[in-house]
């Protein structure tokens, strides 16, 4: 070690980084893993690899000198050796005792990563902005680093347009135009993510290269296919070749990227949250574990009568409720359930006894999402919650949000102006609301095209995104307009913050045919506690950006 | 001197790969232990095996088996991220074996000092 020369100690520095970096994937690989053993205990296949995840963390990592890191992998590892040689029961209720372990180990490399990453950013770790804003004045963290995307197209004009639009969502694309050299330059250096089209000249199938892929290597990049057929059958060969998301084309910038954020975060999305209703603890319990061990939040709730208020406050993906309790049946609760708006498409599993099918088609007969008879195998259980939770998130995101920016749309802002105001005068006593004009923006449709707009609009989108705050709401409210809720804000705070996002965004370059050109935008600000209601906050913000407009726009003006 | 190192883990390969290019040696790399027969017929002149134990599919000890089986006495040094005695005990004919760890760099070099000047000897 002494005797490195500067070339070989640059050249472990960077593997380290690398290293580093892709801990969080192979973290995320041991939790997927560990959840997959838990469903099918007895897959020797799964088993081996969770063994080799935390060899390798041991292995590589005491390479690097991270040596804690390496011991951390070391545990883990021996971990599964206790599992090794079991058969499928045993094995299943060694892993239940186990599975606390393997949480805590999987805790602490994150928690040691996140020291590694520390000590890594200290020694100048190289990170890309996302799109170019100049020198940035972004909000703590807000920052993503460029994430290493692979995009295989024989169509290669398309490809540089989706390309370009990626990269304004802070991924760095490379384009292959055929698979043997994309998968040449995978194997040196995976992506953080491969986008994949399906068919190629000269019969060559994406998702037979992808399925190859994944025979070949311990783990492979998430893959998402896109492509001209809409059919079933390239879909079922895409999933079954271990695909992650289908799209066909024309893709959507917008909706791509939400895909390869959550492929790419190495962090789990939030959980799912289950509200657990019986009147048997013990019953509720064990369904909670269930749940919980597989990383969803869970509520427990045995008194029918709190359930509005519980509703209200734990906001459940989805309830899991026995049929027959003392007080009400599930049926009647359910249907009380849905006698309330906000509730009318909460998802709710029965789960009963009951084997009646007449039964249980009047319980379906109101609504209920489905019916689970006990005593319920832990793995039907988890996938029939899963499934019902993950529908319920996207269709819950269908409907709030604008499908080319992933903003919230109107009728959403509209409300949460409603529920922010009012809080404001609750508690904070101040806030603000923005109206957010395009100059020009139809001489950019005309002059350059309508993807170039969209570009446009999807730039500032992610800008107002990346600066602002999670408190404060960013919505499209149409056309070239947006509209951003800042809580807790006076108005000259809010001129100031909107006026460093109005000097940004005119910084940034789009591209479109050859030329490059620039955008602007004008806006207008109105606040609580001068303007006291949520009309008039519009109206005012409105007005103060069609003066905004008349003096000139490029500048942000508050309302009087 | 030409090379090849057989690891499942790219990182680590390249990891093994910068220590040994540092000390001058050519360096040949395969992902796994077919790969690695792929690369024992097509490229002349590798002198040198180091192989990682803990792979898919095939392990290294088994490479380095099947290797001996076939008459393939290329000298085969074993990383494993284990203790090495026990490996060693089961394979006698293991040119060497080594952990693998920060010390890796200093005992890479110095065991293939030792075992080409067996070897040669």
């Amino acid at each position: 070690m002494e005797n490195r020369s500067p070339s070989l100690r640059e050249k472990v520095k960077q593997l380290r980084r690398t290293f580093v970096d892709k801990l969080p994937g192979t973290l995320a690989e041991a939790h997927r893993l560990c959840e997959l053993l838990v469903r099918v205990p007895a897959d020797d296949s799964t088993l081996d690899d969770l063994y080799r995840t935390f060899h390798s963390i041991k292995g590589t990592a005491a390479s690097f000198g991270l040596l804690e890191i390496s011991a951390e992998g070391a545990g883990g590892e021996q971990l599964v050796l206790q599992l090794q040689g079991l058969e499928g029961g045993a094995r299943g209720q060694q892993l239940s005792a186990l599975l606390p372990g393997f949480q805590q180990r999987l805790e602490r490399l994150e928690e040691l990563w996140k020291l590694a990453r520390q000590a890594d950013e200290g020694t100048g770790g190289a990170e890309a902005p996302s799109f170019d804003l100049g020198k940035d004045g972004g909000k703590d963290g807000a920052k993503a680093a460029s994430k290493k995307v692979f995009l295989c197209d024989d169509d290669e004009a398309q490809a540089e347009i989706l390309a370009a639009q990626l990269s304004c969502f802070g991924y760095g694309v490379t384009i292959f135009t055929n698979p043997d050299s994309m998968r040449a330059a995978l194997l040196v250096a995976p992506p953080d993510a491969v986008i994949m089209d399906i068919v190629f000249p000269g019969g060559v199938n994406g998702t037979d290269v992808v399925a190859n892929l994944h025979r070949e290597m311990r783990a492979p990049p998430p893959v998402v296919f896109v492509s001209s057929r809409r059919d079933f059958e390239p879909r079922l060969r895409a999933v079954q070749a271990g695909g992650e998301a289908y799209f066909p084309k024309p893709v959507k910038a917008i909706e791509l990227v939400e895909i390869l954020d959550s492929l790419t975060l190495g962090q789990e999305p939030e959980p799912f949250r289950v509200l657990v209703v019986d009147d048997e603890p013990e019953v509720a319990a064990y369904h909670s574990f269930i749940l919980e061990q597989v990383g969803m939040t869970t509520r427990l709730l045995h008194e029918p009568a709190s359930i509005l208020d519980v509703l209200a406050q734990f906001k459940p993906d989805l309830v899991l409720m026995d049929m027959y309790m003392p007080t009400c049946t599930g049926r009647d609760l359910s249907r009380l359930i849905r006698q309330v708006p906000e509730f009318i498409s909460l998802p709710i599993v029965f789960l009963s006894s009951e084997t009646n099918k007449v039964k249980q088609v009047s319980a379906l007969r109101v609504g209920a999402e489905g019916f689970l008879t006990k005593p319920i195998q832990p793995e039907d259980l988890i996938s029939a919650v899963a499934i019902r939770a993950e529908r319920m998130r996207t269709l819950r995101s269908l409907m709030v949000r604008d499908s080319l920016t992933g903003l919230f749309n109107h009728t959403f802002m509209s409300q949460f102006l409603e529920t922010a105001l009012a809080s404001a005068q609750r508690d904070t006593g101040k806030l603000c609301f923005v109206m957010i004009d395009v100059d020009h923006f139809k001489q950019v449709n005309d002059t350059y095209g309508h993807p170039a707009g969209d570009q446009v609009l999807v730039a500032l989108a992610r800008l107002l995104q990346q600066r602002l705050r999670n408190s404060d709401m960013v919505g499209r409210y149409g056309g070239e307009e947006f509209a951003v809720i800042l809580q807790d804000i006076g108005t000259d705070e809010a001129r100031r913050i909107v006026d460093d996002l109005r000097a940004d965004f005119a910084k940034v370059r789009f591209t479109a045919g050859d030329g490059d050109f620039s955008c602007t935008f004008s806006a207008g600000i109105a606040g609580y506690p001068g303007k006291a209601q949520a009309d008039l906050l519009r109206e005012s913000a409105d007005q103060a950006l069609y003066v905004a407009k008349k003096s000139g726009r490029n500048q942000v003006q508050v309302a009087p | 001197m030409k090379i090849l190192v057989v690891d499942d883990d790219a990182l680590a390969g390249e990891m093994t790969a910068a220590v040994l290019e540092e000390a001058g040696h050519g360096i040949v790399l395969a992902e796994n232990a077919i790969e690695a027969m792929e690369k024992l017929n097509d490229e002349a002149g590798i002198a040198l095996i180091v192989s990682d134990m803990n792979m898919p599919m095939v392990s290294g000890i088994d490479l380095f088996r099947d290797l001996r089986e076939q008459g393939v006495d290329i000298p085969f040094i074993l990383l494993t991220g284990d203790a090495p005695g026990p490996l060693k005990a089961t394979e006698p004919r293991l040119d060497d074996c080594l952990t693998k760890d920060f010390s890796l760099e200093t005992a890479l070099i110095q065991s293939i000092n030792t075992v080409m000047a067996r070897r040669a000897g």
